[in-house]
């Protein structure tokens, strides 16, 4: 049995090594069970503490170094009945009048919790690697493909010319080599057909450009100015889901969609302090933006200091000069809520990919135009009889009469006056 | 030709020229625009309202302080709007606009802000189907949504009087239909 014993041996340091290592797990479960905490801490604590800042109540990264939190005990007294607690400690009376509110009890959390609770906010206040690689690439490089074409074109037209003036010479010098006698031959500069061509192709490109530049004017059709604030759409309507009645939700009820307030902002702001979980952000000139760093534009805006949160006082507020970007002249009357509420027009559908914008750009170029081709092209929703439709229909008898003999398929905006000068302009 | 061509790829910074800027820009004072030249002209005027004034439509003025005596005073507060008029399609819109973005389109406290810790919202909205939520009564509701509570704030700007009693009066509804169906599956069990 002698080749035995070390095995015998490896296998009692194994089986050691073993226990300890159970030993050490007991030890570390001891110490809390941290997914535990983290669901306990987002359904009792969540609601007023951050583990880093200040909220409704102080920030719990680190409580245990405060006064006598290490023990869990003690911690799970103020827990159960933060008022009984209070009246003999001065310590939690004092965050009660620095914090102004009074915190709610939770009488049914045992000591495991608190642990596994300690535990969770002691894991998250721990700065974690962020998870890196996930930003988009700057913004695509320019379009060149127009200066190409514009170069090759410009060659080839040279190109042309001299194989005309090598012909023409060629053409020379063989009725020189045969005698033939004919007139000297015109500079291609004062050839009027060249010259005539090159006029009537000049005038043509002006007159695109005048019409153009003159159909264009007073129009803002591709409009992109800078805000004072970098404010991305695609940030807040896209990735964070947030309806835009929330912030204009007077399309639904006015004729302006007005813009929000600084306290509609503030609803948010007032927590959310940085930016940190979204995309990085570019502007159109592919400068980096940082997030964080416009949010503290809104707070200056505000009047809000994240340190005091509590503190705000939200008349105090000033407002921001936003630069407004869908501009109809005055001879022009527009309103939303009869588009958005009447007509269920989507917003994207004057706005373009709003969702998908960081800065804004006006898409359509709002003409006349474009009002009337889509006032000839949309269909009117006819139905008035049940309780989704639009009872106002129903006075459009001659057209109700028409649909049900066949003689009309569908009410377009047109047939229902929506082509008629008066509607827009009066 | 070269201008035409790098102007193609050029944001466009500025609004342009209009063609008879008298029709374009209103010599009337129009909605935001700006009121600094009646100051210079030493007019005095002033947007905000006239303390105590009451918005048209806006029949029930809430005359409850923002203050702790004004939150416990309002769970005595009822409704003035008769439920069985309200209309739930529209008050389930206004919900959906503005609160399920925290407090989740099924009422759960998991919106697309918080998104069960994920989103950017730092702290839990209230879940309106835990119990605590269900047993506040909808005149604290109503204050809380009038002048806001913790980190939530005031919606008395977005939603009028009546709006934000319909809102309740929804969340009140959802509440109740669940508490149904929890006491019919028991019932079946």
């Amino acid at each position: 049995m002698i080749p035995c014993k070390p095995i015998g041996k490896k296998l009692a340091t194994l089986l050691i090594v073993f226990i300890v290592s159970i030993g050490l797990n007991n030890v570390f479960a001891a110490g809390g069970d941290i997914p535990a905490g983290k669901t306990l801490f987002m359904s009792h604590c969540a609601a007023c503490h951050q583990v880093k800042k200040d909220a409704t109540g102080p920030a719990l990264m680190g409580l245990e170094d405060r006064h006598t939190w290490a023990d869990h005990n003690d911690l799970l007294k103020w827990v159960h009945n933060p008022a009984a607690y209070m009246a003999n400690d001065k310590y939690t009376k004092d965050l009660h009048d620095k914090f102004g509110s009074m915190m709610v009890g939770f009488p049914d959390l045992k000591l495991e919790d608190i642990d596994n609770i300690v535990a969770y906010i002691n894991d998250a206040a721990v700065e974690k690697a962020p998870a890196g690689g996930t930003a988009e690439e700057a913004p695509q490089k320019s379009n060149s493909n127009a200066i190409i074409f514009g170069v090759i074109s410009l060659i080839l037209a040279i190109i042309a010319l001299i194989l005309m003036q090598v012909n023409s010479n060629l053409k020379k010098m063989s009725d020189d080599a045969e005698g033939i006698q004919r007139p000297h031959p015109v500079p291609f500069y004062k050839n009027k057909i060249y010259i005539a061509i090159l006029a009537l192709i000049l005038f043509a490109i002006a007159g695109y450009q005048l019409s153009k530049g003159a159909i264009g004017l007073g129009h803002q059709h591709d409009y992109e100015p800078v805000q004072p604030i970098f404010y991305s759409h695609k940030v807040h309507a896209g990735i964070n889901q947030i309806s835009c009645l929330y912030c204009h939700g007077n399309a639904w009820e006015s004729r302006h969609a007005t813009i929000p307030s600084v306290n509609v902002c503030m609803n948010c702001h007032k927590a959310i302090q940085d930016y940190t979980k979204g995309p990085k952000l570019y502007d159109v000139d592919g400068n980096e933006i940082n997030g964080t760093a416009e949010i503290a534009k809104l707070y200056d805006f505000a009047g809000f200091d994240p340190k005091k949160p509590n503190d705000w006082n939200p008349s105090m507020a000033k407002p921001i000069q936003w630069i407004k970007i869908h501009n109809l002249p005055d001879h022009v009357y527009f309103n939303h809520s009869q588009h958005v509420r009447i007509g269920k027009v989507q917003c994207q559908t004057c706005h373009g990919e709003i969702t998908a914008m960081d800065e804004v750009k006006q898409m359509a170029p709002l003409s006349m135009g474009w009002c009337i081709n889509c006032h000839r092209q949309t269909k009117v929703d006819f139905n008035y009889t049940d309780s989704t439709g639009n009872k106002f229909y129903s006075i459009y008898e001659k057209f109700h009469n028409d649909i049900k003999n066949h003689k009309m398929d569908s009410v377009t905006v047109k047939n229902i006056g929506g082509i008629e000068c008066q509607k827009c302009h009066y | 030709m070269v201008a035409v061509l790098v102007s193609c790829h050029k944001v466009r910074r500025s609004p342009g020229r209009a063609y008879m800027p008298d029709m374009t820009y209103s010599r009337a004072y129009e909605t935001y625009s700006s009121t600094d030249n009646l100051k210079k002209e030493d007019i005095n005027y002033n947007a905000m309202p006239v303390p105590g004034a009451i918005a048209r439509g806006d029949e029930y003025p809430y005359r409850l302080p923002n203050n702790d005596s004004g939150y416990t005073a309002s769970a005595n507060t009822k409704s003035p709007l008769d439920e069985s008029k309200i209309n739930m399609t529209e008050a389930e819109r206004l919900y959906l606009v503005n609160c399920a973005i925290c407090h989740g389109p099924k009422l759960d406290g998991n919106g697309p802000l918080w998104k069960g810790g994920d989103g950017p919202y730092p702290v839990a909205p209230k879940n309106f189907m835990a119990e605590d939520m269900k047993a506040l009564p909808e005149g604290t509701m109503f204050h809380v949504a009038t002048y806001g509570k913790g980190q939530m704030g005031s919606y008395a700007s977005q939603l009028s009087t009546d709006q934000r009693w319909e809102v309740v009066a929804y969340i009140k509804m959802k509440q109740g239909a669940a508490a149904a169906t929890a006491a019919d599956t028991t019932k079946t069990k």
